[in-house]
């Protein structure tokens, strides 16, 4: 019996109808996701796509310092970047599963219906991406430290400080997507990737903060995963870790300070805009639209 | 137009493979249609009366060229299905109940519009067409809504709008009420009908599980069980075969546990066959006996077997009458059957 | 009035119906329209599927700018950038889109009805084109203008003739895999995730895709992209030249084999597709 399935056998009376919800659609995405375990699926997800991902980086930064991977600025764009596998797949998880639920299962009226926590139930729609994604950033990273020699240098406490922290956030800014997408249509792409795409700018993950203009760097400093990339970089590379002026005056534990705060500002806000968009949904029959065109 | 028939079917057989795991010994084929031969002439409304899963959507999907028959030949309006598909589609249409199709985005009238061009029809023939259905079917007042904002009853409607505005020679209709209010069905029906009478030489082939539908708007029906049409007549002369026999249902106290073979009430001389149900505490008989006066046997039978007659009625024969002839079930019997077995 | 409009219907005329091209272009447009009307429809598409993107592509600009690349590598990525929101449109919006199709009722309507399937794809595309066009050029202006990226076009005729063909065979890849796709089922959700970071890898949506080396640049070059990209960075920077795979005189040549390759192999799948959900009775029909 797999851990979910014996989470999912504690009996109901024991759990709070929040824990029930996200067990429940833990196990659920579980099941929808579960067969990336076949050797092609993983291929594609956990491997191929990752990797393609940060090689595109590689080549770009490799045409033009001619192959300078020992630079401290390689390994940070190639961790950066690693990392970031995992904010799209929290932050896309959520919001696919709110389209997916609506329009591919249309399954939409009953979940919503159900005496149960519908957060907490989007929150655990977004488990299976969240595991698929832990093991594409680990097969990335020791990628990247096998194929380039990125000096490893870890510092355990801080790492898990900063993976609980971040990971907290991203959920979070995964709900408010999901809530969004309630609010939207089916678009081309989903709204979490399309997200996820867009803050690769602001949140220093593949170039230091710095490179931006002045103007625009505060912008960076309003997401949690700014700080997230920032200090797991530092728990894994330690000395290695390449400073650059930005966050250069905090100190690791400082930023885990403030990752904390920007995170329990995150959870508040999250569950703020969720009410507001399932009162909204309600308000305007959006629970179950179907918006193919 | 020579040829008098609008839809022909020959020896029509199709198998479907069963997907999924099996235990070992379970079948891996199931037989939908077993041998369908059919006759609809131009001009008919033509009904496929049968429980759920025995077959009438098969053979719609292989009349309106979505499905391949394994084996058999059908034509329709002179074409045949498999050999000149491009020829059929032209000429056919098809409503199903419960459809969803369309673009939610979309309004009703743009949605329609679509489909209208996906047929061939031009602009202003599409729009003039599409106002005038709208009107007809009573929807005029939300052609402008989006798709996705109709009622199941407004869906349908509009999905017959689809089905008719393209001015097609043989139209199936799947189920076309289901799921529908009492006066959304009735405005459906009453427009086919309306349809049929207006244009003659169309033909309409609609499959349904209720009796009643069947009876009242079918020209000729056929049953279909288990994938084989065990009879086909003008729902009149279904029910007069029936007539040489007397009906009667009777809800009597509960029979108690089942008897031996030679016990049981088929054995009481004169009767032809009875359909017991319970319900609610007490038991239904649907009795058909060679002649009425057998009925005092039966009700000495029950007395026999310690249950009292609580209601007594003789009725005409119904197509239910039929369908347990034919079949030696209730309808709603035979679907759960089917249910079981799948 | 209403009696006269209920009369179009009770009459026993029959209606005249197009056939042949007539009805192939009522059905490209027809199919084109909820497209255009829906994305017009639903706003919100304009801000997510543009203001996103660019800024996904600003991130790889500074990316190049933090390492000093010189700055027609700037105008690489913005072509580059610009380019993906024709290559998701193909994978997300065209070759998935007859399964969103199945799962809503209408593929068993377009293979139940006279239009060739052919045109209701091609429909599709026109629509969605048009949507990614958009995106494409909010990301070439916006980025152009605030990064300074300067164009010597030497032969504008050529330049555009690349591009369009690099859409017609791109377009006809996606009409291609939407048959595949479907044939696929459900996985063909994994095989456009599969075709997405792979191919702006190996296509060199972001770098000249001969840092990949001639024998991986040539075996992507399947995908329309890689050479229609490659054609367009020569013509629109010459000073770059050398970055570029082959003279685009030959990649004109091989888009135009593969735009035929990709169109023909569109129509066989299709008829194949057809036949096989008519065989086997699913493929075409909603199930979940």
């Amino acid at each position: 019996m797999t851990l979910v399935q014996r989470l999912h056998n504690i009996p109901a009376v024991n759990q709070s109808p929040a824990l029930r919800a996200f067990v429940t659609a833990a196990w659920l995405g579980w099941q929808i996701e579960s067969n990336w375990a076949r050797p092609f699926l993983f291929a594609v997800y956990v491997i191929a796509r990752p990797i393609s991902s940060v090689l595109i980086l590689v080549i770009m930064y490799s045409v033009i310092t001619n192959g300078a991977t020992g630079e401290p600025i390689f390994a940070f764009i190639y961790f950066g970047n690693a990392l970031y596998i995992l904010v799209n797949s929290v932050v896309t998880g959520v919001s696919w599963a709110v389209i997916e639920d609506r329009e591919h299962y249309r399954v939409a009226k009953q979940i919503y219906t159900a005496p149960m926590n519908t957060y907490a139930y989007l929150l655990g729609r977004g488990v299976a991406r969240l595991i698929i994604g832990s093991v594409s950033v680990l097969i990335t990273l020791t990628f990247g430290v096998l194929a380039f020699r990125i000096p490893l240098d870890i510092n355990v406490l801080l790492f898990l400080a900063a993976t609980i922290f971040g990971l907290a956030s991203l959920s979070a800014l995964g709900v408010i997507l999901g809530a969004v997408t309630m609010q939207t249509a089916r678009l081309q792409t989903d709204l979490g990737s399309l997200v996820s795409g867009g803050l690769y700018l602001f949140t220093g993950a593949i170039f230091p903060l710095d490179v931006l203009p002045s103007w625009l760097q505060p912008v960076g400093y309003l997401f949690p995963v700014t700080y997230w990339l920032e200090v797991t970089r530092r728990a894994l590379l330690g000395a290695h870790a390449a400073r650059f002026p930005t966050f250069a005056a905090f100190s690791d534990w400082g930023l885990i300070g403030v990752l904390a705060l920007m995170t329990a500002l995150l959870w508040l806000a999250s569950g703020w805009v969720y009410s507001a968009a399932l009162r909204r949904s309600k308000e305007e029959g959006l629970i179950d639209i179907e918006t193919n065109f | 137009m020579s040829n008098p028939l609008a839809i022909e079917t020959q020896d029509v057989r199709r198998i479907y493979k069963i997907r999924g795991p099996k235990t070992k010994g379970e079948p891996t084929t199931r037989v939908a249609l077993d041998g369908v031969d059919l006759q609809v002439k131009r001009g008919e409304l033509f009904g496929l009366l049968g429980p759920n899963g025995a077959g009438k959507t098969t053979l719609i999907k292989i009349l309106a060229t979505l499905l391949l028959p394994s084996s058999g030949t059908a034509r329709v309006d002179g074409f045949d299905v498999v050999r000149d598909t491009e020829e059929v589609k032209r000429r056919i249409s098809m409503v199903s109940g419960g459809e969803t199709s369309g673009y939610g985005l979309l309004t009703v009238e743009e949605s329609l519009w679509m489909f209208a061009r996906f047929y061939g029809l031009e602009n202003k023939v599409a729009k003039d067409r599409i106002a005038a259905m709208a009107q007809i079917m009573g929807l005029e007042e939300r052609m402008r809504a989006k798709i996705s904002d109709l009622s199941t009853g407004l869906r349908q409607k509009m999905n017959f709008i689809r089905g008719f505005v393209t001015d097609p020679n043989v139209v199936f209709l799947d189920e076309p009420t289901l799921g529908l209010d009492v006066q959304a069905a009735r405005d459906v029906r009453g427009f086919v009908r309306q349809w049929m009478d207006d244009h003659p030489d169309r033909t309409l082939l609609l499959t349904t599980h209720y009796m009643a539908e069947a009876d009242e708007m079918c020209d000729r029906l056929a049953i279909i069980d288990s994938g084989k049409l065990l009879v086909c007549d003008t729902p009149a002369n279904l029910k007069r075969s029936l007539q040489t026999e007397a009906v009667f249902n009777l809800k009597v106290a509960p029979l108690g546990a089942k008897p031996k073979d030679g016990d049981l009430l088929e054995a009481v001389p004169g009767v032809s066959r009875v359909n017991v149900a319970d319900v609610n505490g007490h038991t239904e008989l649907a009795l058909t006996l060679r002649a009425e006066d057998a009925l005092p046997e039966v009700l000495a039978y029950l007395t026999r077997r310690g249950s009292s007659l609580i209601a007594l009625e003789k009725r005409e024969p119904t197509l239910e009458d039929v369908f347990i002839k034919v079949t030696g079930r209730r309808l709603d019997q035979a679907a759960d059957a089917e249910k079981a077995a799948e | 009035m209403a009696a006269l409009e209920k009369d179009i219907i009770r009459s026993q005329e029959r209606v005249k119906k197009l056939h042949g091209f007539a009805l192939f272009w009522a059905v490209v447009w027809a199919r084109a329209y909820p497209r255009i009307i829906g994305a017009l429809r639903q706003k919100s598409w304009l801000f997510f599927e543009t203001v996103f993107p660019l800024m996904g592509v600003i991130g790889y600009i500074y990316v190049y700018r933090s390492v000093n690349a010189p700055q027609e590598y700037i105008g690489f990525v913005v072509l580059g950038g610009a380019m993906t929101a024709f290559w998701l449109n193909v994978l997300w919006s065209m070759a998935s889109q007859l399964y969103w199709d199945k799962e809503d009722g209408n593929l068993e309507i377009y293979v139940l009805c006279p239009a060739p399937m052919m045109a209701i794809l091609i429909g599709m595309a026109i629509g969605g084109m048009l949507m990614s066009a958009t995106r494409a050029a909010v990301i070439i202006i916006v980025c152009s203008l605030a990064f300074g990226v300067v164009y010597n076009v030497g032969s504008i005729p050529l330049l555009i003739a690349v591009f369009l063909l690099t859409m017609t065979a791109l377009y006809g890849m996606g009409m291609m895999f939407a048959s595949v796709f479907l044939a696929s089922g459900r996985e063909a959700w994994h095989l456009a995730n599969l075709m997405q970071e792979p191919i702006y890898l190996v296509s060199g949506f972001y770098f000249p895709v001969k840092a990949l080396g001639a024998l991986v640049a040539t075996a992507a070059s399947i995908v329309p992209l890689t050479l229609g990209m490659d054609g367009m960075r020569q013509l629109l920077f010459p000073s770059e030249q050398a970055t570029g795979l082959m003279p685009v005189e030959l990649e004109v040549v091989l888009l135009i084999l593969l735009g035929v390759l990709f169109i023909g192999g569109a129509y066989f799948a299709l008829r194949k597709l057809e036949q096989i959900g008519r065989r086997e009775g699913r493929l075409i029909e909603r199930r979940r």
